[in-house]
């Protein structure tokens, strides 16, 4: 077996595990299911494509960082981009879920969310059509770094992204009022009030880091792959495997989900044939609900 | 004499609009007291503290914290005007250490404050600080009752409010449980709580008011509640040695 699904597995495992903190943090703190949040990975996506698009017209075409296929457009892009993903994110929150979360039936929320997700996705083929775009046409020689395993400036840049935003969400979790607050609301919501927490406020802050995580992995994708409008929906059900195997609520068993997904799809393209790639994580979901529902570092609900 | 610190008055509050569980009690708490809310299964005790904590909706009446209304302040922002809540069940984070459980209630003040409160925390229940780094839900009964009253006092609030505190705790607890209220007392903190245990209660308590249909039914001093054999007998589950002559009595303090 060729080793170097083990660096497929590890970047396709970085884009579920950023998708499935988002995913993971709004089932614990709200209370359902965000099936809109692979859409908020593509429109992410997108507005850094048009952000870096008015940078390029704006000062002329810029030199990427020799070796990566990008420069500092993408890298303020994306930056920017975040915020505007957060927004949406809060946006949604503000006139879709908001207004049926206060009816009290989640599952008016989840069936919300789909609706969400099909109208996000249908304006992004408007605008844009269901042609695939690029961020860079470039091609890149992937090097060798020992074992038979080969990887490319790219790769290695988004892999320590990817490392440097999962501890940093893992230490505002763990270490900061926020971090502590939104733990709270999602162990006791009563309480949390009880205790002076302002939920309100956890909550839009929970929107903002899932949006803003979910654009990272959308412009991963991009970068690595092709920007299309269904980029974000067809990653939908590995990132809620990741979600579930790792544990709702947690953020390091999300990450770690989606990197055990990651590298078992890779895997199987091997093993059994690209064909059944996608019927990886569908198997893993299945089996976690089986045998351990509360997933890796899960703890039994209330 | 002493400031008032929380002035209720003709409270009508329930979870559904028209039905009303709580049907216009009052009651006053003095600084420094412990004043205790009694009566029957059902009566609305529970409802009538939770309405003052923000957690059931007031229709009608009004809720004076230190001569500021509260009646329609949201329970989060309650805390800030300085009325702390304990509820009876789930009153802790129990996935959370001791420590965040103290630190994610002190989340308005400052951090060199938040320290020094936590300390005082520890100071008050030594127990707790050898447990900071637990999770608070792999505590036992009497020493989880301790965190979430810690928790309820890391903000200095006026007044505590605890919902039935001994519920579902062993003898044990339960004496400990009483122990520790009248020592936070001594410690400068405003309490009313609401009991089923009524003879412990009624022990370390200045004041009571008995609530029967959501109503006030008895209201006086603590000691002198206990000692009234109506009330005792009918609301307090207790049986008097006394004949039936004694129930001519006129009740002392109680009101209509």
């Amino acid at each position: 077996m060729n080793p170097q699904f083990l660096i497929d597995g590890l970047l396709t495992g970085s884009m579920i595990g950023l998708g499935a903190i988002g995913v993971t943090l709004t089932y614990s703190i709200l209370r359902f299911s965000n099936f809109a949040h692979g859409d908020l990975m593509a429109w992410g996506t997108y507005a850094t494509l048009l952000i870096v698009g008015a940078i390029t017209a704006l000062f002329g075409k810029v030199a990427p960082f020799s070796p990566l296929s990008f420069g500092w457009p993408l890298m303020l892009a994306l930056a920017l981009a975040m915020v505007v993903t957060g927004g949406l994110a809060l946006l949604l929150d503000r006139i879709l879920f908001s207004r049926l979360r206060a009816k009290g039936q989640m599952i008016i929320v989840v069936m919300a969310s789909f609706g969400a997700s099909m109208a996000l996705r249908n304006m992004l083929e408007f605008l844009f059509t269901s042609r695939p775009a690029y961020f860079s046409r470039a091609i890149q020689i992937a090097m060798p770094v020992g074992f038979g395993l080969r990887i490319t400036p790219d790769q290695i840049a988004l892999l320590i992204l990817t490392a440097v935003l999962v501890t940093l969400v893992h230490l505002i979790m763990t270490r900061s009022r926020i971090g502590r607050e939104m733990r709270a609301v999602s162990q006791n919501p009563a309480l949390a009030r009880v205790a002076g927490i302002d939920v309100a406020r956890v909550v839009r802050f929970t929107w903002l880091i899932g949006g803003a995580l979910a654009c990272v992995a959308g412009v991963m994708i991009g970068v690595l792959v092709q920007i299309r409008p269904l980029m974000g929906f067809d990653m939908l059900l590995p990132i809620f495997a990741a979600a579930i195997l790792g544990g709702i609520g947690s953020v390091p068993g999300a990450v770690l989900g989606g990197l055990i997904i990651g590298l078992s799809e890779a895997a199987a393209v091997q093993i059994v044939g690209a064909e059944w790639r996608a019927a990886v994580a569908f198997l893993i979901l299945m089996a976690v609900l089986f045998i351990r529902p509360i997933g890796l570092f899960g703890v039994k609900e209330r | 004499m002493t400031r008032t610190v929380l002035s209720v008055t003709d409270l009508v509050a329930g979870y559904e609009p028209g039905v009303p569980i709580v049907r216009g009690a009052s009651l006053t708490v003095r600084e420094g007291e412990i004043v205790v809310v009694l009566g029957p299964n059902g009566a609305g005790k529970s409802s009538f503290i939770k309405a003052i904590a923000g957690l059931v909706p007031i229709f009608s009446g009004t809720v004076m914290l230190d001569d500021e209304e509260i009646t329609k302040v949201p329970a989060h922002q309650l805390v800030r005007r300085g009325l702390a809540f304990v509820p009876q069940t789930e009153n802790i984070f129990p996935l959370m250490s001791v420590e965040d459980n103290l630190k994610v209630a002190g989340g308005m003040l400052d951090r060199r404050d938040m320290t020094g409160r936590i300390e005082e925390m520890y100071g008050l229940f030594p127990d707790l600080r050898d447990k900071r780094r637990i999770a608070a839900g792999n505590l036992s009964g009497g020493q989880r009752q301790m965190v979430a009253v810690a928790r309820a006092l890391m903000v200095r609030p006026k007044l505590l409010v605890l919902d039935e505190p001994s519920a579902g705790l062993s003898p044990k607890f339960v004496s400990m449980v009483f122990h520790m209220l009248a020592d936070i007392r001594k410690a400068g903190v405003t309490i009313l709580l609401v009991e089923q245990n009524a003879k412990a209660a009624l022990a370390i308590g200045d004041r009571a008011c008995v609530l029967v249909e959501g109503r006030n039914a008895h209201e006086g001093r603590a000691d002198a509640l206990w000692d009234d054999p109506v009330v005792a007998e009918l609301y307090l589950g207790r049986r008097h040695a006394a004949g039936p002559s004694a129930s001519d009595k006129p009740m002392p303090e109680a009101q209509p």
